[in-house]
């Protein structure tokens, strides 16, 4: 066990793991009980668009999937709060559009190659110590954020109506909300990839949902799920030479059907 | 207390969606410790204007002051408390206890840095003790009946100590029980807390003795000042489009030119 620990590029792997695992699920559980669920797929495509673009113009592909990530996420906030259109239509078309968009320019730049392939199902094991400092420093500043205004984003998830009318000012939470989970998922794709940040976003706070319990159980549940996803589907990976990001997932999914079952009415 | 300035002063206010007029000129007045009914047929407009005294809707045209402020410089929400109509249908898989629910109703009293103080704490409870859900505190919203939810949603109203509770129609999804329970409760809130009080209902005759005044909304605003009296067969007939027949039990007696 202890022998997995000895490379440096496993001790990066684990820490960038782990505080993945708490951002994706500590936001996650504000988008699950929004019922906002598509919203993390849908910045991840999103954030392939930044990615397509920085391979192909050579810039950072990081720093560019955050900027296209933000400006889909205020895109989608806007088209929700001042068109009369259904939320789940508005992300399933920017979900399309943003992926179409990522292929041509990719294909126009002739980059479809392994480090486009690394940021769509993630490369965990490939952390630098770069990669480490920038997640650190906008992952804390997004937990930071997240957790000074939980107790507005909660009401807002309960009741966003009764939310505005007690004077919490929803439009403002609301856009900040998607702006932390865009920084987020941005932030992830690199680890676990775009195809599969969503799932380590929703499923921990979903099977915590199935304990029944108050608010910050749930979220702590849900935390605690995903460290453990993380950890586990490392080191099985590790042991039996399986890509990272897929174990981690069919890791929470197992997870989830064992809370499924075990809070079964 | 400031009898002068209403709390609600609504001057030819009109809604209207889509070139559809919801209401038209509607102006009225409320003023401190009153308790009002609004009645009036499905599409009426009783929601509509209900949503515009909380500023969730724009009027289309007219002039609305809140606690003598125009609406949009009017910032202490916290002196309105709201339960709205789906109060008793909460999401049974929604994480939070009674408790964390009337907790919500003092987030936007102690703003964003602020943690929740002994002061808060002492609130929340009162509030839950007011509506008999004390010891249902640590239960899953989910669980309770729908008696129970409706009594939890006004404990989170009360939680922020408002002046005046509005309420939409909130015993949709409630047994006659926990309804005759409620309208006790909220005659002793307005009665002895002093609390101002405005719902829309279609209970009219269980209510009649309790409330100051009715007002019947049907597109445009009728003011009842003595409901029990103006009310007849004939104005209920008139603004619901249907013929109405009162009927008597040991409460309320027909008798008179109004009875039938």
């Amino acid at each position: 066990m202890l022998e997995i620990l000895e490379y440096d590029f496993m001790q990066r792997a684990f820490v960038a793991g782990f505080l993945i695992a708490t951002l994706a699920s500590i936001s996650g559980t504000f988008i699950v009980l929004k019922r906002y669920s598509l919203l993390s797929e849908t910045l991840a495509h999103s954030a392939l668009v930044g990615v397509a673009v920085g391979l192909v113009a050579g810039y950072n592909p990081l720093w560019v999937a955050v900027i296209v990530a933000l400006f889909f996420s205020w895109l989608i906030e806007y088209l929700r709060s001042s068109f009369s259109l259904y939320s789940d239509a508005i992300l399933s078309i920017i979900l399309s559009g943003s992926l179409a968009l990522a292929v041509i320019v990719v294909s126009l730049g002739g980059a479809f190659n392994n480090s486009l392939f690394s940021y769509l199902f993630g490369s965990i094991l490939s952390v630098s110590s770069e990669d480490l400092v920038t997640i650190t420093a906008f992952g804390s500043l997004a937990l930071g954020v997240l957790l000074i205004f939980s107790k507005e984003l909660f009401f807002i998830c309960y009741d966003e109506e009764v939310a505005k009318v007690s004077g919490i000012k929803v439009k403002f939470l609301n856009f900040l909300l998607v702006t932390v989970v865009a920084i987020i998922i941005a932030l992830s794709i690199r680890i676990v990839g775009s195809l599969l940040i969503g799932a380590l976003m929703v499923i921990p706070t979903v099977a915590a949902l199935q304990f029944r319990v108050g608010f910050k159980n749930t979220m702590f549940i849900s935390l605690l799920f995903a460290l453990f996803s993380v950890l586990f589907g490392m080191i099985t990976s590790y042991y039996y030479s399986l890509p990272s990001g897929a174990t981690i997932v069919l890791s929470v999914i197992t997870l989830f059907i064992f809370s499924l079952i075990i809070n079964k009415k | 207390m400031n009898f002068k300035i209403p709390i609600f002063d609504v001057k030819n206010l009109s809604f209207a969606l889509r070139e559809n007029t919801i209401l038209s000129n509607i102006s009225l007045e409320i003023f401190h410790g009153e308790y009002i009914a609004i009645i009036g047929p499905n599409g009426g407009g009783k929601t509509t204007l209900i949503r515009m005294l909380l500023g969730l809707e724009k009027p289309t045209s007219g002039e609305l002051k809140l606690f003598g402020k125009r609406i949009s410089k009017f910032k202490e929400w916290h002196k309105i408390g709201f339960v709205p109509q789906r109060a008793s249908l909460v999401d049974e898989n929604f994480p939070a206890t009674v408790q964390d629910i009337v907790k919500m109703g003092r987030i936007a009293k102690y703003g964003i840095f602020a943690g929740f103080s002994k002061k808060d704490t002492q609130v929340v409870e009162d509030a839950m003790r007011k509506m008999d859900i004390l010891h249902l505190k640590g239960k899953m919203v989910g669980t309770l009946s729908g008696g129970q939810r409706q009594r939890t949603m006004i404990a989170r109203a009360l939680a922020s100590s408002p002046e005046v509770l509005i309420l939409d129609e909130p015993n949709t999804g409630v047994d006659m029980i926990s309804q005759r329970r409620f309208y006790k409760l909220l005659s002793k809130l307005n009665k002895e807390e002093k609390i101002t009080i405005i719902f829309i209902t279609h209970d009219i005759g269980v209510i009649a003795d309790d409330i100051t005044r009715l007002f019947t909304i049907n597109q445009k605003a009728t003011i009842c000042n003595n409901p029990k009296e103006t009310l007849s067969c004939e104005d209920m007939s008139i603004l619901y489009g249907i013929d109405a027949h009162l009927i008597s039990n040991h409460k309320h007696n027909c008798s008179g030119e109004n009875g039938c």
